[in-house]
């Protein structure tokens, strides 16, 4: 019997999760920032968020347990069973974290960037994501190649798992909702149009007085927050985390979405988003079921996710959903 | 310690040399910032374990000259095929750079992930493992080593010089000294020029990315005689140092390219060394250390004006 309403829940959540991500990049690209490091800050996040789980709640309770031994991941649980203040706490101080480490970290990476054309940024920004991972992967306290094991659920003391489920997908689609907000509101405001012109002609628009080094820090700041905390919700919700969870094809994932809904189009990223993430989804599930075949599935998803940004650029610029009351293009 | 620093100082230089100088000089022709790079290492590097694999189990013998030639045939022939299928249809739309950068970020998971899966069927059919495969030593090599009296040296040590200098070599006739090699040239300085004086710039970019690629494709053999596991990540693992070292040379100077080569050598392996020897830091550093050296060349000498940059610097207050 398969659990249709588990999945269900589960599906949204994954959409949900990646839905903060697609957003963000859409504001982005249609500033002119080439993000090919979104998986810099979304690790960032999850490991701020996993960071403050694993040891805060420790620490409180004033255990010596390591974090990464069964000692530490049964206390953990034991805990957040029985706490529900403690688990909402840590849990609301983690996505407070993980938003202004994530910020600050964007905020900070745009001074070297800011100079040099998007090509570089985009490069330099892939890079970043690739070192972070490799830092993760060679840091004692980080868990190395294991990573953080027993992230408590913030809803792990409701009686009911489900519940706890459902709970935590009214929170995801709670920022879901905020970063839809936000990044409808810029872009279609004033700023927006203004971040739209940096895009297409970066010298025009300095020279029409607008401060675009500025600009694009501010605007790289507020979506790496909501990064970071898409990686907080990430953690919180899969309660375990490991660098191999953070390689470039993740952001390449997030690029595919936005390309194949239409670049700077909100309501097309949303579409994209939707369509890839459940595919996605369903082959994480259908996979393991097909068994040991002479070519990994997970081989043909990567190059189908490829193909989808290959294809779209080349028959369809615009996407499937292109933005109104203006040209696309990117 | 100091002379193992030296050898792996040298013999990265010489792979980075055998990347950059191709990659630098595909941007200035096809002005497309190309992260295909890295899958030509890794198609140069598994053309040569194939073909070792094969030649081995078929005629017990295998040849440096051979695997040369091959690699560069396939990479080359898969950069023009990419040209064709990808860069020339979006050039044809008059888009931004941007989006021809994505483009090859798509071209390089689809390439990386095909190769996967060329290796696991190759595996499979010849009932080896070729996704981590060992070092190869090429018999006419060890003839080469042996006749010149220098018995039990490292093939690398011969592989890296030989294979630079030749690629070195190859790009300097072709571009000096040949009509089609001016015509490269002219096309990389000024493309509307070149074409209004005659010269067939389609053809020439497609022979450009032919060239570059297939030159790139050596140092995926290179690296065949001194890895000790070559896996399908190879040239993902080369690809911040690559492009660090392209900033680094502005995308534009080959001098500078070569000098940055020098440079992320000499960080990556004297410095490392000295930092994990006096202040006890992990080997681990070394990507950081050329991050950092990513992150300097960006704030001292920012490439201006390339990739979709503006074209001069803008500081608060200062005019210069």
């Amino acid at each position: 019997m398969i659990d249709v309403l588990g999945f269900l829940i589960t599906l949204t959540t994954y959409i949900g999760i990646y839905l903060v991500l697609s957003l963000t990049l859409t504001l982005e690209v249609s500033s002119g920032i080439t993000n090919f490091g979104k998986v810099a800050f979304y690790g960032l996040g999850a490991y701020t968020g996993a960071l403050i789980g694993t040891y805060l709640p420790l620490a409180i309770t004033g255990s010596r347990a390591s974090p990464f031994d069964v000692n530490g991941i049964q206390l953990l649980y034991t805990i957040s069973k029985s706490n529900p203040v403690l688990d909402l706490s840590v849990f609301l101080l983690s996505l407070a974290a993980g938003f202004a480490v994530s910020a600050l970290f964007g905020l900070l990476l745009t001074y070297p960037i800011h100079r040099v054309g998007s090509a570089l940024v985009g490069f330099t920004l892939l890079s970043t994501g690739e070192v972070l991972r490799l830092f993760y992967l060679n840091t004692e306290p980080l868990g190395e190649s294991k990573g953080f094991m027993g992230i408590p659920n913030p809803f792990a003391w409701l009686p009911q798992a489900r519940g706890a489920e459902a709970l935590y997908l009214i929170i995801v689609w709670c920022f879901v909702g905020l970063t839809y907000f936000i990044v409808s509101r810029i872009m279609n405001s004033p700023l927006g149009r203004i971040l739209k012109g940096m895009r297409d002609d970066e010298l025009v628009a300095l020279y029409a007085g607008w401060p675009t080094p500025l600009i694009k820090s501010k605007v790289l700041a507020l979506t790496s927050g909501f990064t970071g905390v898409a990686g907080v919700l990430w953690a919180y919700y899969f309660t375990s985390i490991n660098p191999n969870m953070f390689t470039p094809s993740l952001t390449f994932n997030i690029w595919a979405m936005v390309i194949l809904g239409g670049i700077d189009s909100i309501v097309g990223g949303v579409l994209g988003t939707v369509l890839l993430a459940s595919v996605d989804y369903a082959a994480r599930f259908v996979i393991p079921f097909i068994g040991t075949t002479l070519v990994t599935p997970d081989y043909l998803r990567w190059i189908i996710v490829g193909l989808v940004m290959l294809v779209v650029l080349l028959k369809k610029p615009e996407g499937l959903a292109p933005r109104r009351g203006g040209v696309s293009k990117l | 310690m100091i002379t193992q620093d030296l050898i792996s100082f040298f013999l990265f230089s010489l792979l980075y040399l055998t990347v950059t100088i191709p990659l630098v000089l595909a941007y200035r022709v096809t002005k497309v910032i190309n992260f295909t790079v890295a899958n030509y290492i890794t198609y140069g590097a598994y053309t040569a374990v194939l073909l070792d694999y094969y030649m081995r189990s078929s005629f017990g013998h295998n040849s440096l000259l051979l695997t040369v030639l091959s690699s560069f045939a396939v990479t080359g022939l898969i950069a023009v095929l990419s040209n064709l299928a990808v860069f020339k249809p979006l050039a044809e739309m008059r888009v931004k750079g941007d989006v021809l950068m994505i483009a090859s970020m798509g071209l390089w998971i689809v390439l990386k992930y095909v190769l996967y899966i060329v290796s696991d069927i190759a595996s499979s059919a010849w009932r080896t493992n070729l996704v981590s495969y060992s070092q190869i030593h090429y018999d006419d090599i060890s003839l080469l080593t042996v006749r010149a009296g220098l018995v039990g040296v490292q093939q690398s040590l011969v592989v890296f010089p030989l294979l630079a200098v030749a690629s070195m070599f190859i790009l300097y006739l072709v571009l000096s000294e040949t009509r089609v090699g001016r015509a490269v040239l002219a096309v990389a300085d000024n493309s509307v020029l070149a074409s209004l004086s005659g010269i067939a710039v389609g053809r020439v970019v497609n022979l450009t990315w032919f060239l570059t690629a297939g030159l790139t494709s050596l140092a995926g053999v290179m690296w065949t005689t001194y890895s000790g596991a070559i896996t399908p990540e190879v040239g993902d693992s080369l690809i911040l140092q690559v492009f660090t070292i392209a900033f680094i040379g502005g995308l534009s100077s080959l001098t500078r390219t070569a000098a940055g080569a020098l440079l992320i050598s000499g960080v990556e392996n004297f410095g490392t060394d000295l930092l994990s020897t006096y202040l006890g830091l992990p080997t681990s550093i070394k990507p950081m250390l050329t991050f950092t050296v990513l992150l300097a060349t960006l704030i001292v000498s920012p490439p201006l004006g390339v990739a979709g940059g503006v074209p001069y610097r803008f500081t608060r207050g200062a005019r210069r």
